[in-house]
């Protein structure tokens, strides 16, 4: 446990599978490599992706930048916009 | 070619030749060689009456070469071949045959002993009668240093040899310069606080005329030789510019990485862009490219957009430079023996077992807990603290066979500052005995027992694991009182031994320069030559060199930077002359020689081989390799080599 109270900065990603085609950008160019292919499909008969291991998003929105479908976000948790716990 | 006339002198050395060779037999027998008309024994050739003596038998016997039969030629051959020159003839004609070193100290028996001394004797005397009178060879210098390693030890060197006037590069590995000590909370016997005396040096280092900072930096490559080193510097790229930098802090606000932060030993966390202290030298913040999520604008570049200096530059390229200098400081340092290579006190996977840098940390008014003693475990503060001492050190068995001096004061140090941080907490220290030699040390233990109330226990300390209710059980022995004695502490604290660093390591390879057998730099002599490494030009400075504390590290700085001084204030130097020569008629520019030269310092010229005489040392690795026999160093060649070998074979 670090004496400081710095805390690696978090992010949600969301999914919006039905815009999704599939591409696989987003899996490819995380580098904390938190997304996954799903096995299941969407409307459109693709994978879409999911968010594997969630708790490794540092919010960096690359996924966000890349997706040619606009069908991925991410949002940052608010208590800690600055990275520091309230310890 | 007219006869020679070569004159040998044998020396006693007080008894260490005589009582083993028959000095006085050897002298008589010389004068059967067909080159010898003089030869006499005396008790101390290297006394004055014993040099004056050479002189005048070279002056009345019209001596051309001289032999002198004494110790080894690291020790008199420049006494003697001076006293040739005074006598009028080149100091090349005179060689040394060691009688000493590799005859009368390693034998028992006088009558093989003396055997034996005169077949050395006689392969020099024939060596010698084709030796050529040479002349040194002058060889510019460059006035310019180098200190490799940013610690106490080469901050120090550093402003004692620009203050001197001359300029200097300081090359560090790591963002700031600073070193260990930086990380030390109070130093011994004074407890004056480390960081207040070093930080004005530092900043003295950044603010000095002469005197070039290279950080985050590294050594790759040395060629050429003393006086003239060219040196190949590395510099990694830290994206920040420290010029346009404000420090205000806003790229580490925006930062979404967390990584361990190596200042404070693993304690606290620092972002993936970070500055490693408040006073760091230069004052600019680096970016940790192995922990950013990555060097792109788009892939987060949070960091970038936040700059309103603009100080951030994903594009910034590693930069190769070349620096010519005269003399090299080697001054990188120790690491702590790591916790991982002991087994029975918990292999560093014990919580709240800590390494004594890491308790410095925790002590220090600028470390991890501000000052506060608080355990990592559960940030309370430790009621029982145990120190361990020669934990690694002294264990030929296991571990490092040699003492690393320091852990004795700065264990007593350690429960001292305990003691002031924590006024009714118990400290226990396990020792095995106590080496406290220096000015003030053993007062200061003393009163670390007796005012500081610390309780020493005379004993190893056999294991210790962690209890259920959060406490690490140590159990060991007090040897006084022949018990076993087990301790419910709140924190353990290690002294572990000093090992030569990583980078100690790499400097040593890239310099070429010898290391001894616990890894340390090896000194070309234990006591007369203690701060020369064994290549000429090259110095050392502080714990690279073996185990010291911050005192004894200056003192070596400040020795190195005095013998830079005194190499440096020479117009030239003078190189030895017996280098390697072509035989043009021989070669065939097979280009052997080229490749296998360890100072590249034979080229190719028009087919033929040619020596570069400032940078060959005469290792004669190019006569061994020549298959035609073209190539020979001067006053050691083939035709010597064979007539020595005769000699020797008793031909």
């Amino acid at each position: 446990m670090f004496f400081n109270n710095l805390k690696p900065l978090h992010g949600n990603v969301y999914v919006n599978e039905t815009w999704c085609k599939g591409c696989g950008f987003c899996v490819q160019f995380c580098p904390t490599n938190v997304l996954d292919i799903s096995p299941g499909y969407n409307a459109k008969g693709y994978h879409p992706p999911y968010a594997k291991t969630p708790e490794r998003c540092h919010n960096c929105l690359y996924c966000q930048m890349i997706c040619p479908e606009f069908a991925i976000f991410v949002k940052g948790d608010d208590e800690c916009v600055k990275g520091e716990t309230n310890q | 070619m007219t006869k020679k006339r070569t004159g040998v002198f044998v020396c006693h050395c007080g008894n260490n030749i005589a009582a083993t060779v028959d000095v006085k037999r050897l002298a008589e027998e010389m004068t059967d060689e067909e080159t010898v008309v003089y030869s006499q024994d005396y008790v101390y050739m290297c006394s004055d009456p014993g040099q004056n003596s050479v002189i005048q038998a070279i002056k009345d016997n019209q001596l051309d070469s001289v032999v002198v039969s004494c110790c080894s030629p690291n020790l008199h051959e420049k006494t003697f071949r001076d006293n040739a020159e005074r006598a009028g003839i080149s100091g090349f004609t005179c060689e040394i045959a060691n009688i000493r070193e590799q005859c009368a100290w390693v034998h028992k028996n006088r009558e093989e002993a003396t055997e034996k001394a005169i077949k050395i004797s006689r392969s020099a005397i024939r060596r010698v009668a084709h030796n050529k009178a040479l002349d040194p060879i002058a060889v510019p210098v460059t006035r310019r240093v180098m200190v490799i390693g940013g610690g106490i030890a080469g901050i120090q060197a550093a402003l004692d040899v620009a203050n001197a006037g001359l300029e200097v590069i300081l090359v560090e590995k790591l963002a700031t310069i600073g070193g260990h000590m930086l990380q030390l909370s109070e130093t011994f016997p004074t407890l004056d606080c480390s960081q207040c005396i070093l930080s004005p040096k530092m900043v003295e280092v950044s603010r000095h005329p002469n005197i070039k900072l290279m950080t985050y930096s590294e050594v790759q490559d040395v060629s050429g030789s003393v006086g003239n080193f060219r040196v190949k510097v590395l510099q990694k790229p830290t994206y920040v510019d420290p010029e346009a930098c404000k420090l205000c802090d806003d790229c580490v606000q925006v930062c979404p990485v967390v990584v361990p932060n190596e200042h404070d030993l693993g304690l606290t966390a620092r972002r993936a862009i970070h500055i490693p202290f408040a006073q760091a030298i230069p004052a600019s913040y680096t970016l940790d490219v192995d922990a950013c999520l990555g060097l792109n604008p788009i892939r987060c570049g949070k960091c970038k957009d936040v700059c309103e200096a603009g100080a951030i530059n994903y594009d910034m390229q590693p930069r190769t430079v070349f620096e010519e200098v005269g003399a090299i400081i080697v001054a990188t340092g120790f690491d702590l023996y790591g916790q991982e290579n002991l087994g029975e006190y918990g292999a560093g996977k014990v919580e709240d077992v800590l390494d004594g840098l890491q308790f410095e940390r925790l002590c220090s008014a600028s470390g991890a807990t501000k000052g506060h003693v608080l355990r990592p475990s559960d940030h309370k503060v430790p009621k029982e603290v145990v120190f361990i001492q020669c934990v690694g050190s002294r264990d030929p068995a296991q571990h490092c066979a040699y003492c690393s001096k320091i852990c004795c004061m700065y264990t007593a140090k350690h429960a001292r500052l305990y003691k002031h941080h924590v006024p009714d907490g118990r400290a226990y220290v396990f020792y095995i005995d106590i080496r406290s030699g220096g000015k003030g040390y053993e007062e200061f233990v003393q009163r670390t027992m007796e005012d500081d109330e610390t309780i020493y226990l005379r004993g190893r300390v056999s294991k210790l694991h962690r209890t259920r209710d959060g406490k690490v059980r140590v159990l060991g022995t007090d040897t006084l009182t022949g018990q076993n004695v087990e301790i419910d502490a709140d924190m353990v604290v290690l002294a572990l031994a000093m090992q030569p660093s990583k980078g100690t390591e790499q400097a040593a390879k890239v310099l070429k320069i010898g290391r001894d057998k616990d890894g340390f730099l090896a000194e070309a002599h234990p006591k007369l030559k203690p701060v020369e490494s064994v290549t000429a030009g090259i110095y050392l400075a502080g714990a690279a060199q073996g185990p010291k504390d911050i005192p004894e590290t200056v003192s070596q700085a400040s020795a190195a930077a005095c013998k830079v001084l005194a190499l440096l204030s020479q117009d030239t130097l003078s190189h030895a002359p017996t280098v390697a020569k072509v035989r043009e008629s021989h070669c065939t520019g097979c280009e052997m020689c080229v490749d296998a030269c360890p100072y590249q310092a034979i080229r190719l010229l028009n087919g033929k081989a040619v020596v570069n005489e400032v940078l060959c040392e005469g290792c004669g690795t190019c006569a061994g390799t020549c298959v035609r026999a073209a190539i020979d160093v001067k006053n050691v060649t083939q035709l010597q080599i064979h007539a020595m070998i005769s000699a020797i074979m008793g031909g």
